[in-house]
């Protein structure tokens, strides 16, 4: 019966990748479109919302379905715990790329905003934690989430900065203050976004190791 | 039992990272048996190999392990149950109480009321519910002038047992269900008062609803008693014990408390086998 458990757990953790790249695919695009003006595109992440959403949804039962199976201990057990927690992040990511789709039709007539104000450099930022920590899970190895902690302090100034040149950029240009408003929305979103992949990898982490630690 | 390490204070994020456990904390002072070096041998095998454990006072201490590695001759090597056995040869020290249970001046009879036993199979007497419960007071002179109604009525209840049978005392213990056996062995052994009480698999014949009866028992008993637990179900070690230790093929390979053993074990050997990755 541990046979078939550890076989779930195999095709749980491959499809929780899936969802990953799901929720990494609904940001990427969504800033693309913002960057490109993409309406097309940002039309195609409001799309996805729903078969996220359903990635939720489906391993949520599938996790507590085989914690009462088979009780599971050790490291089964921590690999559970971590699929819960983190398809809520998944999710949550996700959701933020479907709001940054939502956004792109506001920027359509104005000139490019998002990317003089860093919008891009602060997804380059983002980007590659998430990766890392999803890579994390997939391989069992931390040594890539070692320095979250500087990586996150680092989006997170990045927002403080586009929040400064958002606001004297409004000040100078009134007729621009929706479209920058929208800016620092964003800004924020991606710095939550840092922050569900600091959160994910602690859950990684303890995982990998059995020991809960705390990433700023 | 988890480490929380905070690295925003420390930003010692790569030093954190893999580190290893600290040992639990010596508990000396609550120890009730402590074994040294304990070998066992049943006639050229060698069934316990150097077993060092320390059973802490009021707590459950579950043993766990594969088939045949050790556990039932550990908890019999508790209260020299293995004396009866002719091939049998034991090296290193038991102590209960700081005194080597196997020293020459001991009173086995003694020790074996103070140390009680269970086993898988319930074992009551043939005889009726009330004169089981009865049997060993009325052997220790100790309990000559106790009112054995009493008594009985008393032990029958610690063991959860009495609303089941207070109005067929005299009926045959044999008449019962499994459940209802496992539970007059239980106030059969209390009835002796004993400080330590060693049990094999209680449960492993028993129905869930019986078992978790037993297992309500068990906790209830700790605050009591000090309890021994040798058990196949992995569930019941990590549901009733506070530490517990895994063996395989005689050896102590890990004990540490029950959560860590289940959430985080030290050894690949217990992960293995605690996962069911054995074999
Ligand atoms: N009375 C005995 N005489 C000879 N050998 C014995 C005796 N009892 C146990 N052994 C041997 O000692 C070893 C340990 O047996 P023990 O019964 O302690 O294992 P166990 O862990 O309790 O196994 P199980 O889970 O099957 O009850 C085994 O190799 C067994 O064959
Ligand atoms: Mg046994």
């Amino acid at each position: 019966m541990a046979k078939v458990m550890h076989e779930e757990i195999i095709n749980l953790k491959k499809e929780f990748i899936e969802m990953a790249n799901l929720a990494l695919s609904m940001l990427d695009d969504a800033i693309n479109a913002l960057i490109n003006k993409d309406i097309e595109l940002a039309k195609t992440v409001d799309k996805r919302k729903r078969s996220i959403r359903d990635y939720d949804v489906d391993m949520e039962e599938k996790v507590l379905k085989l914690i009462a199976l088979y009780q599971p201990m050790a490291i089964d057990l921590r690999r559970l715990a971590t699929i819960l927690k983190n398809i809520t992040y998944l999710y949550r990511l996700g959701r933020y790329g479907k709001d940054i789709a939502a956004t792109v039709k506001n920027f359509v007539d104005l000139p490019p905003l998002s990317e003089s104000l860093g919008i891009i450099h602060m997804w380059e930022h983002v980007k590659p934690m998430i990766e890392d920590a999803i890579e994390a899970f997939d391989v069992e190895d931390i040594s890539k989430l070692k320095n979250f902690e500087e990586r996150d302090n680092e989006v997170d100034q990045l927002r403080w900065s586009i929040f400064r040149e958002s606001v004297s950029y409004m000040m100078e240009y009134p007729k621009y203050i929706t479209a920058c408003a929208y800016i620092l929305m964003i800004a924020r979103y991606l710095e939550r976004c840092g922050d569900h992949a600091c959160k994910m990898a602690e859950k990684i982490h303890y995982m990998v190791t059995g020991d809960h630690i705390e990433i700023s | 039992m988890n480490v929380k390490v905070s690295l925003k204070k420390k930003n010692m994020m790569n030093e954190k990272f893999g580190q290893k456990f600290e040992p639990i904390a010596p508990y000396e002072n609550d120890i009730i048996i402590k074994s040294k070096k304990l070998n066992l041998w049943y006639d050229d095998n060698h069934a316990l190999i150097d077993i060092d454990i320390k059973v802490k006072r009021n707590k459950i201490t579950a043993i766990i392990g594969p088939s045949g590695c050790g556990k039932s001759t550990l908890i019999r090597s508790f209260n020299r149950m293995n004396d009866i056995i002719d091939c049998c040869k034991i090296e290193g020290e038991v102590n209960y109480h700081g005194k080597n249970i196997y020293s020459d001046d001991i009173n086995i009879i003694q020790i074996r009321k103070s140390i009680g036993m269970i086993f898988q199979k319930p074992n009551p007497f043939p005889m009726s519910i009330f004169d089981n419960i009865a049997y060993g007071p009325r052997l220790h002179k100790e309990y000559r002038n106790v009112d054995l109604d009493e008594l009985v009525e008393k032990n029958l209840k610690r063991a959860v047992i009495w609303e089941e049978v207070k109005d067929r005392l005299e009926d045959s213990a044999i008449s019962l269900s499994g459940g209802q056996q496992q539970r007059i062995c239980i106030a059969r052994a209390l009835a002796i008062e004993p400080d330590v009480i060693l049990m094999d698999e209680p449960t492993s014949s028993l129905d869930p609803i019986a078992t978790r009866k037993i297992e309500e028992l068990i906790f209830e008993l700790k605050k009591k008693y000090t309890v021994v637990i040798v058990t196949h179900n992995m569930q019941q070690a990590a549901r009733i014990s506070d530490y517990t230790g895994f063996m395989y093929l005689g050896e102590m390979i890990e004990f540490g408390e029950t959560e860590q053993i289940f959430e985080k074990p030290r050894k690949e050997l217990t992960e293995r086998y605690i996962t069911g990755r054995f074999g």
